[in-house]
């Protein structure tokens, strides 16, 4: 049963939860008992239906619990379900949460969205600011995630979150893919999923980097030389990846850059591979840098990612000369892995009043 | 939209041209500025990059209904 705070009126509410560390520093929608109890029922699971532990509080993240980070944050009922799988995505052991919320890297969980889960929960943005103010869903989404890792896995900054410096996709960071208009099959396929599954796939991502390359058609190297400057953001000499190597990392192709990879005959796996081979570096550059970590490798070249598929790929934002690509801490026992969890859409709810429709 | 804008409010003759990705902004644009109906010209998108003959192509289909907003005061 969760425990009750007892305010005089809502202000006084905002700011107890504000003392009390249980905000993102922003203001929040009060969860009192009726909006948490709608939201629960929303989800179509009970409320003491035990998602898992979430660390480093070790705190049990139950329904009724993310369901008070979710009116906190803002969410509508319809996107509950995604709320409820990007927890239980970042509860799997793979993802290293604990960890991931204890390190002095700025990593946060990006949260990608797939299939129709992201119209219906939503919508949920993915073309121009998808990352950006504006889009209520991905912000509240994302800040539901947030919230849970505060109050339910206790990350408090300088405390128990020693991220040095952290970065604004804390607050929240979710984004769905632009299946409708990518020249590839959406990213979840890639993934092992259905197409018509509706599946969030999250990783503990640094802040987005931009990647600008103006396309030339009458340039025989267009989508190599485009490769090659998106791997210069991926995996710099500054990053984690090509530092600790091993982990994850996004990159978010504009529509522009995804025909030039498509117009020359590159598929998902294809470019996937690509980006994987121009990510094997000279060990002379990691010594240069970084020669405690370089003691570890043998021989002349090392790869940043153990497999191609280390790399996530997707199509969203506006059409111009600008990518985003998002580097990874790669720490933690399972080295950042992300996480892909399908989205229970037929246990959601409709509640008069608490849904946009 | 801007420089479109900037060139009629000297009192010269302008078309913007503004790619159809963009077609709402400029609209927003020229709303904002004050002069919603500054002649403009949907160009397609994207354009830049898309190579020579391309640009070519595009710029002989339009290039009739540039000049012929130009021909408006």
């Amino acid at each position: 049963m969760t425990e009750l705070m007892q305010a005089s009126d809502e202000g006084a509410a905002l700011e107890a939860l504000h003392a009390a560390g249980m905000t993102d520093g922003l203001p929040v929608v009060i969860p009192t008992p009726d909006r948490v109890a709608s939201m629960v029922l929303a989800s179509g699971m009970d409320a003491d239906m035990r998602l898992g532990v979430m660390g480093p509080a070790g705190g049990v993240a139950t329904v009724e619990k993310v369901a008070v980070a979710a009116v906190m944050a803002g969410c509508l009922a319809e996107h509950v379900p995604v709320v409820i799988a990007a927890v239980q995505a970042v509860l799997q052991d793979e993802f290293d949460l604990a960890q991931m919320q204890s390190t002095t890297h700025c990593t946060a969980p990006l949260i990608i969205v797939n299939g129709p889960g992201r119209l219906s929960c939503g919508p949920i943005a993915c073309g121009f600011g998808a990352l950006g103010p504006g889009h209520r869903a991905n912000a509240s989404i994302g800040r539901a995630l947030r919230l849970s890792m505060i109050n339910i896995g206790g990350a408090r900054p300088g405390e128990s979150d020693m991220a040095l410096l952290g970065h604004p996709g804390k607050f929240s960071y979710c984004l769905a893919e632009d299946e409708e208009h990518s020249p590839f099959a959406p990213m979840h396929e890639g993934l092992g999923f259905a197409a018509e599954d509706t599946v969030v796939t999250v990783i503990g991502a640094e802040a987005p980097h931009s990647v600008m390359y103006s396309g030339d058609a009458d340039d025989p190297q267009d989508a190599q030389k485009l490769l090659e400057v998106l791997v210069i953001g991926l995996a710099n000499m500054a990053t984690n990846n090509a530092v600790l190597t091993g982990g994850g990392a996004v990159v978010v192709l504009n529509p522009e850059h995804a025909k030039i990879l498509a117009d020359a005959g590159l598929d998902r796996p294809a470019i996937l591979q690509r980006l994987w081979e121009l990510t094997h570096y000279p060990t002379e550059r990691l010594s240069y840098f970084s020669a405690g970590f370089a003691e570890r490798i043998k021989g002349d070249t090392y790869r940043c990612f153990k497999r191609p598929e280390d790399i996530l790929l997707l199509m969203a934002g506006g059409s111009g000369l600008y990518s985003m690509v998002m580097p990874s801490w790669c720490a933690g026992a399972h080295q950042n892995r992300y996480v892909s969890q399908r989205v229970e859409l037929d246990l959601y709810c409709e509640i008069p009043g608490l849904s946009q429709s | 939209m801007r420089d479109g804008i900037n060139t009629a409010k000297r009192g010269l003759p302008s078309v913007a041209l503004v790619t159809e990705d963009f077609w709402p902004q400029g609209n927003f644009t020229a709303e904002s500025l004050g002069m919603p109906s500054v002649p403009r010209v949907k160009l397609p998108h994207p354009l830049a990059g898309t190579g020579q003959s391309h640009l070519e192509e595009v710029a002989k289909r339009l290039a009739p209904q540039i000049i012929e907003q130009l021909k408006h005061d």
